[in-house]
């Protein structure tokens, strides 16, 4: 039960430098556990590392030192981990294939795990009512969707396997305010019922602290700051966290 | 003196293939010389179109219906080519969102803020990166675009939006593609050189906190029009329209830890024609059988302008919960 | 659905907005059927010998005048639209097909797979064809076979390099990244994301491919390396009437003013499809 879902150890990603560029390390050090049930916040400027440290926790680029345990095993291959896993991403102009009818997307999944045709087709019309769309919507293509619609279709599709672990990168970022709100409280009440562990990566603090119990400060590659969100809606410990915050309020 | 920039009634549609939308419905907008102004609304509440009518900038497909914009007294819709080209070049300075795609990616910083000074020596262009508080102005004029930060490649657009000594610069969303710990710090040295160069600053903008921050008056724009208009802290402290309290509450940041943010029901109108009503009558929770009936016309209510049929209700509202609080 | 129940309908539409499109698709579409079905038609024997004097002027008889065996022109230039178009088609499709599947795989896989199929398609295209086409034609000889070969060197870098640079935006996208994070198989994301996403790009590159093709297969013809004769291709017409050309002009004027039509209705259609898939993106409606 105590076993979170994801546990980084002294995790490094180093990427090998080029002709001109000198050897550089995306993420230094860093370790940390994320439980099930718990919304980590992860925050820092671009190029702090943090989408980097999203991709390792995601299986999709492998730590150069350190190790990754998953429910309390060497992550292993992705392939593997089917089902476990999913992922919200920025941008929701692409955060579905524009050629696939929505409902297709959505089962993509599914059709992964191989799962029966009559019962992909009711998980994915039970899905998108959960994340508050009508059922109609899996017959239409993305470009006929507004950007909160094209997220709410992204997140219906990322919850459909009911995964033990999904991260959110920059999910809410590109969203208009009332939008954001809407979208926030979704995944709010989606992790209430289903209980998976998250990683919200934004540069958000605002967004982060409302939706995370926890929350990680990036710079440079390193983790500064961990610590409950309520720390983040008074003074934060590190100097580098109250600067962020200071700057967003 | 009359006021800088004028809107009256503007109309502006476009005309896609079939169907025709209103982006600015009548709007009207005052900016003053001398002050900065946040036009702030969500995508397609038509504050891009305002604030970009301002210079004539809009697409092809645009068509003005009716009403007018004056800048410095004149109309931009009258204007003839060489009047228009004119006015965008000594009168106005545009920063726009991403500064990457602003600048020209094969011309050193140095020589493209040389040429909107229109071919200026070194030594005045070194000034003027230092204006814009660019640190090392000789490595930043010998730098290519890509070589520089989202910040620096900011600043350097400001120096050429500045280089004309503009009586209005149209900021729009100068800040979205930067990063969070130098947003403020840019919006500062704009804030600053307005006040240096007493140019008037509009601000296009989604967000209300920075906003808060950084501009003197703010209008609230839903559905083609500002719906609510005046001095930053009075409307964001008291909104007079339900617009403005949705959009406040709805916004991560001013909440406390627990509570639960309030997302704005429905979404955001698509106008075919000139609203006949209010145009955020159907998620307005203080709708009245009015609301749908008639079109709220811009009134001044305690100190701004607010095109609401009950904007003194909204008020009274808030001073009795002010009241009751011990 | 317009195109197909009221034909004439949509080109007077597509003549009123562009026509220039109009002319290219029109004149396209004349070819195209004259090389598929013009040998029905009661023009004539393209190889009968001495049907009529030799090197005639254009006549009732012979719209197309008469070449130095006596045969007729008119049908020997319809047989050579037919060699043109459909050799180059052929090549053209072909190499589609292995250009969008090598690009695909060089942009999905990245890393060495990458490298050398990049390599590879810069190599190929900075090769001037005509030099490939000597060279395959003195290895295998002069034929259909090393025009089609040719062809296909010369086009695959076309499809290598856009399909390869597409896909590789397109990975990072987050419906690949989501495909990916859900354990989908790497043939799963080329065949279902990526494909019908690089679709229209490989449209327009089809149709400059096309173009080009029938201008290599007509060079090569020309220089004799290609269609070999009794059949003919524009190009081996083009060499033919070429020997003549000051007292049976008529001859290369006929043959070379059909091998400009084609390629110009080729390169008018492709411009065309290319607007229509690839708008100038507009500023956002804000």
């Amino acid at each position: 039960m105590s076993e979170p879902v994801v546990r980084l150890r002294d995790v490094w990603v180093t990427y090998r430098g080029g002709f001109f560029r000198p050897a550089f390390d995306a993420v230094r050090e860093v370790s940390l556990d994320i439980a099930a049930g718990e919304t980590l916040g992860l925050v820092g400027e671009s190029g702090s590392g943090k989408s980097t440290l999203g991709r390792v926790c995601l299986g999709l680029t492998a730590p150069s030192r350190g190790e990754m345990f998953f429910e309390g095993q060497p992550f292993g291959r992705l392939r593997n981990r089917r089902g476990q896993l999913s992922v919200v991403l920025q941008f929701p102009e692409w955060a579905l294939n524009p050629r696939l009818r929505c409902g297709r997307s959505v089962e993509e999944p599914l059709v992964v795990l191989g799962v029966s045709a009559e019962e992909r087709k009711r998980r994915v019309a039970a899905m998108l009512e959960h994340v508050g769309l009508d059922a109609a919507i899996a017959d239409r293509l993305p470009g006929q969707l507004s950007g909160g619609q094209r997220q709410r279709v992204a997140i219906a599709r990322a919850l459909v396997t009911e995964p033990r672990f999904i991260v959110f990168d920059e999910a809410v970022s590109a969203l208009d305010v009332s939008v954001q709100a809407q979208v926030l409280n979704l995944i709010r009440d989606l992790q209430a019922k289903h209980g998976f562990g998250a990683l919200f990566i934004s540069h958000d603090i605002a967004a982060t602290r409302y939706l995370c119990h926890r929350i990680a400060v990036m710079r440079e590659g390193e983790i500064v700051e961990i610590g409950p969100s309520e720390r983040f809606y008074g003074q934060p410990e590190h100097e580098y966290s109250r600067a962020l915050l200071a700057a967003a309020l | 003196m009359s006021a800088l920039i004028e809107a009256r009634g503007l109309t502006i549609a476009y005309a896609a293939r079939e169907r025709h939308a209103v982006a600015l419905d009548a709007a009207d907008l005052t900016v003053e010389r001398d002050e900065s102004l946040a036009l702030v609304g969500e995508s397609g509440s038509g504050k891009t179109t305002l604030g970009m009518a301002i210079g004539r900038l809009l697409p092809p497909e645009a068509r003005r219906e009716s009403g007018d914009l004056l800048v410095d007294g004149h109309s931009v819709f009258v204007a003839g080519d060489e009047e228009l080209r004119a006015l965008r070049r000594d009168k106005l300075g545009f920063v726009f969102q991403n500064p990457m795609t602003a600048l020209d990616p094969t011309m050193r910083a140095g020589r493209q803020v040389a040429l909107a000074l229109g071919g200026a020596n070194a030594e005045t262009v070194r000034e003027l990166l230092a204006r814009v508080e660019l640190p090392d102005p000789d490595r930043v004029m010998r730098s290519f675009p890509h070589q520089l930060s989202g910040g620096m490649a900011q600043r350097v657009v400001i120096a050429m939006a500045i280089a004309r000594k503009p009586l209005a610069l149209i900021a729009d969303e100068p800040t979205a593609s930067l990063d969070a710990s130098v947003r403020d710090r840019v919006m500062e040295t704009l804030g600053r050189l307005r006040a240096e160069t007493r140019a008037s600053l509009v601000i296009l903008s989604h967000d209300l906190r920075m906003v808060a921050r950084h501009a003197g008056r703010v209008a609230v724009m839903y559905g083609g029009r500002p719906v609510e208009t005046g001095p930053v802290e009075r409307v964001l402290k008291q909104p007079a329209h339900p617009y403005t309290r949705a959009l406040l509450r709805a916004g991560a940041g001013g909440e406390k830890p627990g509570e639960r943010l309030e997302p704005i029901a429905g979404s955001p109108p698509v106008l075919a024609a000139r609203a006949e009503s209010c145009a955020f009558a159907p998620r307005c929770p203080m709708r009245q059988a009015v609301c749908s009936q008639n079109r709220p016309e811009p009134r001044a209510v305690e100190g701004r302008l607010v095109a609401c049929h009950f904007a003194e209700a909204m008020l009274a509202e808030r001073h009795a919960v002010e009241e009751t609080k011990p | 659905m317009n195109l197909i129940l009221r034909p004439h309908r949509a080109w007077f539409s597509l003549w009123r907005r562009d026509s220039l499109s109009a002319i290219g698709l029109t004149t396209l579409v004349v070819l195209v059927l004259l090389g598929l079905f013009g040998h029905y038609l009661p023009i004539g024997d393209a190889t009968r010998i001495a049907a009529g004097p030799r090197l005639a002027p254009p006549s009732w008889r012979f719209p197309f005048g008469t070449d130095e065996l006596g045969r007729s022109f008119l049908p020997r230039v319809v047989l050579g639209i037919r060699a043109t178009f459909l050799l180059s088609a052929l090549a053209v499709a072909m190499t589609a097909c292995l250009g969008t599947l090598l690009g695909m795989v060089a942009g999905y896989f990245r890393g060495a797979t990458d490298q050398i199929v990049a390599r590879v398609a810069d190599v190929l295209f900075s090769f001037p064809a005509l030099l490939i086409g000597l060279l395959i034609a003195a290895a295998a000889g002069p034929g259909e076979t090393s025009a089609v070969a040719v062809i296909a060197v010369a086009a695959l870098p076309l499809f290598v390099r856009v399909v390869r640079s597409v896909t590789l935006t397109l990975s990072g996208r987050g419906f690949i990244v989501a495909a990916e994070v859900a354990g989908a198989s790497p043939l799963r994301i080329m065949g279902v994301h990526i494909l019908p996403n690089i679709a229209g790009a490989v449209v327009v590159q089809l149709t400059y491919a096309l173009s080009i093709g029938m201008i290599i297969e007509s060079a090569l013809s020309f220089l004799g390396l290609g269609v070999q004769p009794p059949d003919a291709s524009l190009g081996s017409l083009l060499r033919q009437g070429s020997a003549y050309l000051t007292f049976a002009p008529w001859l290369a004027l006929s043959s070379g003013l059909v091998l400009s039509a084609a390629i110009m209705s080729v390169n008018l259609v492709g411009d065309a499809v290319r607007d229509a898939l690839e708008p100038l993106q507009g500023r956002s409606l804000t």
